[in-house]
């Protein structure tokens, strides 16, 4: 299906500058722009395309870059297309700004992004940690945190092990 | 006021009436066949755990219910561990979902057995790089019997059961005894994962005592750190060794 962009959408995408969007398939867009404009989108698209739900945030750590890819999953019921908004942010701080004010749900991925990536929310209600409450050693998440080294630390094999020693 | 004769057996417990030493591990002929007649009727009524910690736990329904029935093995499931015999780990375990498994072990009255089903509580399984899953369950508390599968399908499960029943029954599924006699291995080593604090509300050294397991290995460095948490419901004193008859006394 290759249909014309909605005209309440091409309306939004021409207020936000250095936006530049792709048809990923039918009802798939991937949005790409620059980080301090993603909340200006985010309440463009809730205020006038009804993009009412955000599915999800999902990270990415590149390990060949210094940043961090933030990826915005939105749904809408009136225009039933999905936008991904993708914003890189920079590793070191390492700091974002929430959207908790714009969606509530963005709270909780936001706390999960906080514990497995590190990336701090400013603004989000509670970042404390939520699954990995036991947890003392640095992000899971990270492409620089080795688990298999982790674990040959940790934990001791049987008489056999997994690992294939060359 | 009458005086009243009592007739003095023996001052040491440890002594039968004839002021001779028990030893413990004799058994005298009538309770070995009571013992073997307690075995036989307990391998054929286990109740186990409704605990269930990874994926293995989908193969559990067939199992207990009308395709597999294990209840004609007299094994049925049970809601609390105070009234369970076996716990069955079920797959993966995370580290978080260890603490709660050995909580709700020390709560399981003896005998207890444990059965590690599927190749996660054997050496990691899939998840073997994992940082949040435990390698190797013995580390942490006796396990008396592994299933080996990805996952253990419902006849392997009834065969392992099979097992089970019959070390139960020859008066072999006995590791729930080692938890008693090397308490302080496995405390270290739940240590090891959870830090200096960790401590359970169950008093295990005075189970121990009560049980008649305890050890050389039962207290040591380990359990040396459990004294900051003593209280008056956790009341061991927790030695630094084994108290004779005369010491125990004052």
């Amino acid at each position: 299906m290759s249909e014309q962009l909605p005209s309440v959408l091409e309306s939004v995408f021409r207020e936000i500058p250095n936006l530049a969007f792709e048809e990923k398939g039918a009802r798939r867009l991937r949005v790409k722009l620059r980080a301090d404009t993603l909340p200006a989108l985010l309440e463009l698209l809730k205020g006038r395309a009804g993009y009412l739900h955000l599915s999800a945030i999902s990270c990415v750590d590149w390990p060949t870059l210094n940043e961090f890819e933030l990826v915005y999953h939105l749904w809408s019921y009136e225009i039933k297309t999905l936008i991904s908004a993708h914003i890189y942010i920079p590793k070191v701080p390492g700091r974002y700004v929430s959207v908790y004010d714009i969606y509530t749900p963005a709270a909780f991925f936001e706390r999960d992004i906080h514990e497995m990536f590190g990336v701090y929310f400013d603004g989000s209600p509670d970042m404390e940690p939520f699954i990995l409450t036991e947890w003392e050693g640095p992000p899971p998440m990270l492409k620089s945190f080795s688990t298999v080294d982790y674990v040959e630390k940790t934990f001791k094999w049987q008489d056999y092990s997994p690992l294939v020693n060359d | 006021m009458k005086n009243s004769t009592t007739i003095s057996i023996s001052s040491d417990p440890n002594t039968d009436i004839a002021c001779r030493t028990i030893d413990k591990k004799e058994r005298s002929l009538l309770r070995k066949v009571i013992d073997r007649i307690a075995d036989r009727c307990r391998s054929r009524s286990l109740f186990i755990l409704h605990y269930c910690t990874g994926c293995g736990a989908i193969e559990l329904p067939p199992t207990i219910t009308s395709r597999f029935d294990s209840e004609r093995l007299g094994i049925q499931p049970m809601v609390t561990p105070r009234q369970a015999d076996i716990l069955l780990i079920t797959g993966y375990l995370s580290v978080k979902t260890l603490k709660r498994v050995i909580l709700s072990y020390e709560q399981m009255q003896g005998p207890k057995y444990v059965i590690g089903m599927g190749s996660c509580t054997i050496n990691g399984g899939m998840y073997w790089n994992s940082y949040a899953t435990i390698k190797r369950l013995q580390e942490y508390m006796p396990v008396d019997l592994y299933i080996a599968g990805c996952m253990p399908r419902p006849e392997a499960i009834q065969e392992g059961f099979l097992q089970l029943m019959d070390k139960i029954d020859k008066g072999q599924a006995n590791a729930w005894e080692t938890y008693y006699q090397n308490y302080d291995a496995y405390l270290g080593n739940q240590q090891a994962l959870f830090g200096p604090n960790w401590h359970t509300p169950t008093d295990v050294i005075a189970e121990a005592q009560h049980y008649n397991f305890l050890t050389e290995k039962s207290i040591g460095q380990h359990t040396a750190l459990l004294a900051k948490f003593a209280s008056e419901y956790v009341t061991q004193p927790i030695p630094n060794k084994v108290l004779s008859q005369e010491e125990a006394v004052e």
